[in-house]
């Protein structure tokens, strides 16, 4: 059994007084308390075009398990995104199962049930043909 | 303008032998392809029953100038017994099981008119807390005549 914590942290002076969330997490099994043992291990890689690719395949998960996703647009410009949807054949703004955009520097971490099914994909778009970068890992049972 | 940072730190000494995990990111939240810093925000506290079934934490139908932008969603199950979750679902795709002390964070773009996200506890009662940072909001029209 291993131990996997993941923290986050936000700050932000949007309102009159500070807004602070700070909450420690560790990753334990579906309906257990040892924790998660298996991982992906961290990825890389580069996208030269705006073509849509499946960067997680729901086959790499089990379905109904309590599996997490991490994934980063490791560049520094807020202009370009990931576009990120829970569809392999998705990810344009006007379907259902899109999530939302990673900007440069943003990262998401969330549960992820992979199902069996092209609609429990991670399928990413890029916004533009130039290069840009993401990193994702996936923590599962 | 203001700043809104999100951080996150994962570790781990023993899930890769001979490796420490260790990733930590910290991004400064911006409106929709801007440099300009969120100015929208609603958080809270509630609970959610098994017989709640489904509900809507936030619903898709926003209105057109808030759909399609750089939005963020905060969710944390509060609930201590490992067996409670909450089920998260993008309309009718499930996204995944937030179990007892779980959080997630991810973008919430809401493009889609039918986006709405839900929860839906199982187990049995699961308190939560939550938080929305976005771009804009525009107020719905009232029924009020």
């Amino acid at each position: 059994m291993a131990t996997i914590n993941a923290t986050i942290s936000i700050n932000s002076d949007i309102m009159s007084y500070p807004v602070r969330i700070n909450k420690t997490m560790t990753m334990k099994k579906a309906g257990s308390c040892h924790g998660l043992e298996e991982t992906s291990g961290l990825n890389h890689r580069k996208f030269s075009s705006t073509d849509a690719v499946v960067i997680i395949s729901n086959t790499e998960g089990t379905a109904d398990k309590a599996s997490k996703v991490y994934i980063r647009n490791t560049g520094s410009d807020k202009a370009q995104n990931f576009y990120v949807s829970l569809n392999a054949s998705a990810s344009a703004a006007t379907t259902t199962e899109s999530l939302g955009k990673l900007y440069g520097g943003d990262w998401m971490l969330i549960p992820w049930v992979a199902t069996a099914a092209t609609t429990h994909d991670f399928c990413v778009v890029p916004s533009t043909a130039e290069t840009m970068t993401l990193e994702w890992m996936v923590f599962e049972e | 303008m203001a700043t809104t940072t999100a951080t996150v730190s994962i570790s781990s000494s023993d899930l890769m032998p001979g490796s420490n995990l260790s990733i930590n990111a910290s991004s400064t939240l911006m409106k929709t392809g801007l440099t300009t810093g969120l100015e929208v925000v609603e958080m809270g506290k509630n609970t959610l029953t098994v017989a709640d079934s489904h509900k809507a934490l936030y619903e898709g139908g926003v209105a057109a100038a808030d759909r399609d932008q750089a939005s963020w969603v905060y969710i944390c199950n509060s609930a201590t017994d490992d067996t409670y979750y909450i089920e998260v679902t993008l309309h009718d795709t499930v996204i995944g099981s937030l179990y007892a002390g779980d959080w997630m964070f991810m973008p919430y773009s809401q493009g889609d008119n039918a986006a709405e996200l839900n929860l839906e506890a199982e187990g049995g009662t699961c308190p939560y807390e939550y938080a929305l940072f976005a771009t804009s909001k525009t107020l719905l029209d009232s029924d009020q005549a």
